[in-house]
């Protein structure tokens, strides 16, 4: 048998305040992010180094093709040096000279200070060709410095960067925007995928719920997938360990009362045979005898209740029904519960009231109702009939107690033993605790409703409201 | 001579302990222990109740009920587990005209028992000849025929009968019929009634199954079409 008590068993949580759908969404919209700015990254530095050194080769090439045309007219000393250097001017470069430690720029604002000293120094001392990336002005700059040691002079050639650094602008954001999408884009996945995973798990909550709900029977279908197999199988083999388990009990509780039956007739026949002689027997013998009477009775009663329940459990009740006067038979119930002076409101048309019910279930409830109201509150004070909307209404009331809010669904559970429960729950003297339960599983059976609330008219007590629906128009 | 009642059931002290209280009555009681030990008494010794626990080993109680009704109409009054299964069903259809469940109160058992032996002393007092028909009741005699052969019921039929002929197009609610049939106060079993109709019909209908005389009036309960 699998399922054996051992106590408790907690599946550690292992999980954090988030839930898992929750997490696996998240996972997934990270991971996109990360790989998204990696790839941007990547993306823009290569972008940025191959559009740079195009832009350097070029202004490169250029200035050594302006330091050749200025060597050359430098050399005929043709023309003016500052009207060469402008026509060497192209949009978006501005070439400065230096000859014979003179600064020519193309306009007064163009001159030495715009170059860096180390470049200079360069080339001017030095010699060298060199070539710089600087910032100057708020402006990203190249400037390429040649030497043209033959006319002791040196062509400098400034290139803006700014048109470089525009583009590489709107490429990171269109980088950025990109990995925004794909963020989004892997958050969706996520949620997708997640629902797809967790379907299972719907499926196995959903089925515990019917199981929780009474529908013993449900089970979990086969799955295609091997990796749910697994919780399929034991899921449905422990559903199947616990139906077994209920059907055992149920089984046995029926057992044992069908058991009791056969010593309860002879009991019961042995003391009426007693009963019937208990004028010859002395005066202990008739005490012991009336106790043995009352017990026998008692238990008597309890067997019935139990059978009655165990009958529920069983899925074994089965109503008798037949189209019933309601006035009628509250009346003959009353009588015969001797509660025939409980006063009674039928209402005007009471004859008209018929339901379509079992009549021996309705007595045994409105038994049950009068026996509880005479066991905790000294016997019902009123009795109503009403009719309702396509049905009828029943209410037994008591000047008793009450019975407190939090307690009004606890006593109709069974053996409900509690605060006011205890006292209440049919159960405190002679029964077993099964008087309310039997009331409610009667009228569950007829599609009706029981209820304990307080009188209306405000007065202390309870009153004990059933509602059955089928009113026979 | 004295009333006769012969209780068959299997476990000893039940019998005792019921001969005992029945016997303190003042009744005779013969007692059997299986169903081929009852049709052996009953043969010896012809009862005015028969009592059958339905739960008995070899012959079960319904196959008793039967037989018993094969050769007699004594009435028969039948111990079933329970109220609410087909077991009642069963047992009235096999014959038994009244039934009371276990645990049973002696009280109750004796009265069942005294509503069933009024029954059969009823049949004796009652109006002259009737004729529905094709159907002749004359309740002095106990005698019922049906184009002029006599139709053998039991006493429950008759009695049952009889009353919807008092008032032929009267109808009877199943309370009204358990209470002058079976002398139970509002709390019969309506199957009770129910059964015996059905019991009746084929026994005074042509066509039991498209009745001209015993008709079933919906909701409200039975009559007798005169």
């Amino acid at each position: 048998m699998a399922l054996g008590f051992r106590g408790p068993v907690r599946i550690r949580d292992t999980s954090t305040r988030l839930g898992l759908r929750a997490r696996l969404i998240f996972a997934f919209a990270l991971g996109a992010l990360i790989l998204s700015i990696m790839l941007a990254g990547v993306t823009y530095g290569l972008v940025r180094e191959n559009v740079l050194r195009q832009r350097e080769t070029a202004a490169t090439q250029q200035a050594f093709n302006n330091a050749r045309v200025m060597r050359d007219a430098l050399r005929t000393a043709r023309g003016d040096r500052s009207s060469v250097l402008q026509s060497l001017q192209i949009a978006g470069s501005r070439p400065v000279l230096y000859h014979r430690n003179e600064w020519i720029g193309i306009d007064i604002e163009t001159g030495q200070y715009d170059l860096p000293r180390e470049l200079r120094t360069a080339v001017i001392s030095d010699g060298e060709v060199a070539r710089m990336r600087y910032v100057l002005r708020g402006e990203t700059r190249l400037a390429v410095g040649v030497p043209i040691p033959a006319v002791e002079a040196a062509y400098f050639e400034i290139v803006s960067l700014q048109e470089v650094d525009d583009t590489l602008d709107s490429l990171t954001v269109a980088l950025l925007l990109a990995a925004l999408v794909t963020t989004v884009a892997g958050a969706g996945i996520g949620a997708w995928a997640s629902r797809r995973v967790l379907r299972p798990l719907a499926e196995v909550s959903g089925a515990a719920a019917a199981i929780a709900s009474g529908h013993l029977d449900t089970r979990l279908e086969d799955l295609s997938d091997p990796d749910l197999a697994e919780l399929v199988e034991s899921f449905n083999h422990m559903a199947r360990a616990l139906e077994e388990r209920i059907e055992r009990d149920a089984r046995f509780a029926s057992d044992v009362s069908h058991e009791l039956r056969s010593p309860l007739t002879t009991l019961s026949a042995s003391i009426e045979v007693l009963q019937g002689r208990r004028a010859d027997m002395p005066e202990r013998a008739q005490a012991a005898l009336d106790l043995l009477v009352a017990d026998v009775q008692r238990f008597q009663s309890m067997v019935e209740d139990l059978l009655e329940i165990s009958r529920f459990d069983a899925g074994a009740a089965r109503l008798d029904v037949e189209p019933v006067r309601i006035g009628e038979l509250v009346l003959h119930a009353i009588g015969t519960a001797g509660a025939g002076d409980v006063p009674i409101e039928l209402a005007e048309d009471a004859d008209d009231l018929v339901v379509p019910a079992d009549k021996r279930r309705l007595v045994r409830v409105l038994a049950n109702l009068l026996d509880n109201a005479e066991r905790h509150a000294g016997g019902a004070t009123r009795i109503a009939v009403d009719r309702i909307d396509g049905g009828v209404r029943i209410a037994v009331e008591d000047a008793g107690p009450g019975v407190d809010p939090e307690d009004r669904e606890r006593v109709f559970e069974r053996f409900s033993r509690g605060s006011a429960a205890g006292r209440r729950g049919s159960g405190g003297g002679d029964g077993v605790g099964l008087g309310l339960a039997l009331v409610r599983e009667h009228i569950a059976l007829h599609g009706g409703t029981v209820r304990v609330e307080d009188r209306p008219d405000g007065q202390r007590g309870a009153r004990f409201v059933i509602e059955l629906p089928g009113l026979v128009a | 001579m004295g009333t006769r009642i012969l209780t068959v059931e299997d476990d000893e002290r039940i019998r005792t302990a019921v001969r005992m209280a029945l016997e303190d009555e003042g009744w005779i009681v013969d007692e059997a222990g299986s169903g081929e030990d009852a049709l052996e008494a009953f043969s010896r010794a012809p009862a005015d109740v028969v009592l059958i626990d339905l739960m008995l080993p070899g012959i079960d109680g319904f196959e008793l009920c039967r037989s018993i009704r094969r050769q007699s109409d004594v009435p028969v009054l039948m111990v079933t587990a329970r109220a609410d299964t087909h077991d009642v069903v069963a047992g009235l259809e096999a014959g038994a005209d009244d039934y009371v469940t276990k645990p049973f109160q002696p009280k109750e058992l004796s009265a069942r028992i005294r509503a069933l032996l009024r029954r059969v002393r009823a049949g004796d007092s009652g109006s002259t000849q009737m004729r529905f028909g094709d159907l002749e009741l004359i309740p002095e005699e106990g005698v019922v025929r049906r184009e002029g052969k006599e139709v053998h019921l039991t006493k429950t039929e008759f009695r049952l009968l009889c009353e919807l002929a008092a008032t032929p197009g009267r109808v009877f609610s199943r309370e009204q019929l358990l209470e002058r049939v079976w002398g139970y106060d509002y709390f019969g079993d309506g199957r009770l009634v129910d059964v015996h109709i059905r019991r009746l019909r084929t026994k005074v209908e042509k066509d039991p199954a498209n009745p001209r005389h015993v008709l079933t009036v919906r909701g409200l309960g039975y009559k007798l079409q005169p």
